[in-house]
């Protein structure tokens, strides 16, 4: 019996691919399991740590079984429940405003044709400023005494006011120094997204008579809807992450009014020093980021499928 | 013509014994124990500190490296150090919120043990007996062994205008009613407040400045801790008091934003002349009389903290301790001794006071030094120094600390009524006390 010349040749390659799996899986297992080793192990110490009670006595470390007392402990930590709060407005409402301030710009600096470069170094000079730097900057700014946006109130006859030290206010100027910070994060991802976007559908839009108003929401939103989705799930999980911002200006005050999560979790585990009950607090926030970036990324495969 | 150099044996021997005096020789003054670490915070008395340990350098030539840190890194470092199996630090300079977290968790020896000899310098202020701790007992008492040597004696002292009270013929307040009266005489806002407080919530921020109100109205967190007994006793009626006196004080003669007031800002309000009064630690004196820093040189003066009516002024303790890490070579452990035993002499903390910081010598006290105008604080401060208030002697402090921050905080804020703030607090207190098995109660709630 003669064998089909393409048979034999897919019989070939058959064996010649599996011998490649085999040795590309040999070649990336040591990669794979060091960042297994990097990334898995600490996450399985901090379960366990969980899971148990750490004290110190006589230089050494004291671990006792608490089972899941930590766990029901979170349940009833008020100042959790407020960081857990607060983190979710602040999140939604900063990346909301980066997200709508971001596009525009976008918009408006790919519209541009000269002195773009000018234009784009300025938009994104918040990004490249240290943190601490920006603690500094708004700290100063927001002074209560001496800070430029009382001075400039003042010169309007307005009243001086309190940004960070009042109840109302405090949580609202920290969202806002983040929207300042990470509007650029927003511009340069959508900037890109436009610039990648096919210019014969533009044309076609003209040429149909469309308005700039229609072609925006008609033409560009829809095309533009993958990228709107990864810049959103991107500063999500980042802003949900939000801590120094909140260190630096408010320390979480005044009461639990910019209180949020990552800044409660520093003060359970680094100042009081409760290892077993901080590691249940980080497990717990692991897991909301992770669900956060699960629904995100399940939002993308349907707007792409969309 | 060249000329040939030719060596004969005695003139390599005697050349080779000179390069290796040369290379061995040490001036007298060269170190002669091990070099040291020290890890400590970056706080207003710190350059003092500085000054003080190069003049050590100088006098010995002994070696010291100093880590510093911010107030809550420099925790963290500790932390770290003396949970590894070899420590980074020898010496760690620990503030009154930690300390017996370092004593009950066996992280710095005894200085007794690593050197029999040493005695702690009788003129030392104890603070409270806090350089003691006895593990049987788990708390700090003269009958425990010596952990450490002070460094910084800081307690609040009252600072006030000087000026303003010669202008309207006034003396210092020695209790609340007078010190409220003389706030609101002065308070002019926004050009001037009557008194700025420090109500922001922080890693010991808000509690530490309510301290001297709450024991100052004869009130506490614990019943009794030197005998163990941990029974939450902070909404008492002198602790309602005292809240709603410090909340009173705030609103009517402080500052309007009080509720997110640091450190740095309430200091920043008494050199800018934005304040008559202010509470604060005695570490920011030198801040005071910097025209540099200054735009009310010489026109501050220093009383103890006020009080009730018949009882002594209650400033709570927040100094600084040097105790040595447990888990450092044995030479080093014992070249921290000597640091500690020259740091400890009357002639260091001269030069210590001279160099901007707060003697923990009491001999300093009485020199010629403290009858300078420039020094002018120092005599208060002897006088309120035997008062000041240990207020934790447990390694768990900073979970109170924590609950105190957050509701001291909430309340000037205006979230909550001091009544609720002081219950609830208290209802808190009690659970990590009881978390800990310690002997706890709770009194009825305020009403």
């Amino acid at each position: 019996m003669t064998v089909p010349a393409g048979l034999k040749m897919a019989r070939k390659h058959g064996a010649s691919f599996g011998d490649d799996r085999l040795w590309r899986w040999l070649t990336f297992s040591p990669a794979l399991g060091l960042m297994l080793l990097l990334s898995v192990l600490p996450l399985v110490n901090l379960l366990i740590s969980s899971f148990q009670d750490i004290s110190w006595a006589d230089g050494s470390a004291v671990r006792t079984f608490a089972g899941l007392s930590s766990y029901h402990a979170l349940a009833a930590d008020t100042l959790f429940a407020a960081g857990l709060a607060n983190t979710f407005i602040f999140a939604f409402a900063a990346v909301a405003g980066q997200m709508v301030l971001g596009l525009g710009l976008a918009l408006l600096s790919s519209k541009v044709t000269r002195g773009r470069v000018l234009y784009r170094a300025i938009f994104i000079l918040p990004i490249l400023i240290p943190g601490i730097v920006i603690g500094a900057i708004w700290k100063l700014m927001l002074n209560y005494d001496f800070g430029l946006v009382n001075q400039g109130l003042a010169l309007l006859g307005i009243m001086p006011q309190d940004w960070l030290g009042a109840p109302e206010t405090a949580l609202l100027s920290v969202i806002m120094v983040d929207i300042w910070h990470w509007t650029p994060f927003c511009f340069l991802l959508f900037l890109a997204g436009l610039e990648s976007l096919p210019q014969d559908v533009f044309e076609a839009a003209r040429i149909d008579g469309a308005s700039a108003w229609q072609e925006f929401f008609h033409v560009t939103l829809p095309l533009i809807i993958p990228t709107i989705v990864v810049t959103f799930a991107f500063r999500l999980v980042l802003a949900f992450k939000v801590f120094d911002e909140v260190y630096l200006l408010t320390s979480g005050g005044p009461g639990t009014a910019t209180e949020v999560v990552s800044f409660t979790l520093y003060q359970r585990f680094f100042t009081e020093d409760r290892i077993g009950y901080g590691s249940a607090m980080s497990i717990a926030v692991i897991f909301i980021v992770s669900l956060l970036l699960v629904i995100a990324l399940s939002a993308r495969r349907q707007a792409a499928a969309s | 013509m060249k000329k040939e150099l030719k060596l004969s044996r005695r003139h390599v021997i005697a050349g080779m014994a000179a390069a290796t005096a040369g290379t061995a020789w040490r001036p007298v003054w060269a170190a002669s124990v091990a070099p040291i670490t020290i890890v400590i915070n970056q706080s207003p008395w710190f350059e003092s500190f500085r000054k003080t340990v190069e003049l050590y350098e100088a006098e010995s030539g002994n070696q010291v490296e100093l880590d510093v840190n911010p107030f809550a890194g420099s925790l963290e470092k500790q932390r770290n150090s003396v949970r590894a199996k070899q420590g980074q630090y020898d010496i760690l300079i620990m503030n009154s919120g930690w300390f017996t977290e370092m004593y009950a968790g066996g992280f710095v020896d005894p200085l007794t043990d690593i050197d029999p000899s040493f005695k702690l310098d009788p003129e030392i202020f104890t603070l409270g007996d806090t350089v003691y701790y006895n593990a049987d007992k788990k708390t700090v008492t003269a009958d425990g062994k010596l952990m450490s040597v002070p460094v910084s004696p800081l307690i609040p002292m009252l600072y006030y205008r000087g000026d303003l009270y010669a202008e309207a013929g006034l003396k210092a307040p020695r209790t609340f009613a007078e010190l409220e009266a003389n706030a609101r005489r002065f308070h002019e806002p926004p050009a001037r407040y009557g008194i700025v407080q420090r109500g922001a919530r922080g890693p010991h921020t808000v509690a530490y400045d309510f301290y001297p109100y709450l024991y100052g109205q004869g009130g506490g967190i614990f019943k009794d801790q030197s005998s163990g007994d941990y029974s939450v006793t902070l909404n008492s009626p002198q602790g309602r008091e005292a809240l709603e006196y410090y909340i009173r004080l705030a609103r009517e003669a402080g500052h309007p934003k009080t509720a997110a007031m640091d450190q740095a800002e309430v200091i920043q309000s008494m050199v800018t002349g934005h304040a008559a009064h202010i509470m604060m630690v005695i570490a920011a004196w030198s801040q005071m009389d910097d025209p540099n820093k200054s735009a009310i040189v010489d026109k501050v003066e220093w009383a103890p903290t006020p009080s009730m009516p018949g009882l002594p002024t209650a400033p709570g303790l927040g100094h600084w301790l040097a105790g040595i890490a447990r888990n450092v070579p044995d030479d080093r452990k014992r070249s921290a001794i000597e640091f500690l035993r020259w740091f400890q002499t009357k002639q260091a903390q001269l030069a210590t006071a001279k160099a901007g910081g707060i003697p923990v010598h009491a001999g300093v006290y009485s020199e010629p030094i403290a009858d300078e105008r420039k020094y002018r604080w120092m005599k208060p401060l002897a006088e309120a120094l035997p008062h000041a208030v240990n207020v934790y002697q447990f390694p768990e402090a900073s979970e109170v600390i924590a609950v105190l921050e957050l509701g001291l905080n909430r309340a000037i804020a205006g979230e909550i009524t001091a009544v609720d703030a002081l219950n609830g607090m208290a209802d808190e207190i009690h659970a990590v006390m009881e978390k800990y098995k310690y002997k706890t109660a709770q009194l009825e709630p305020l009403r």
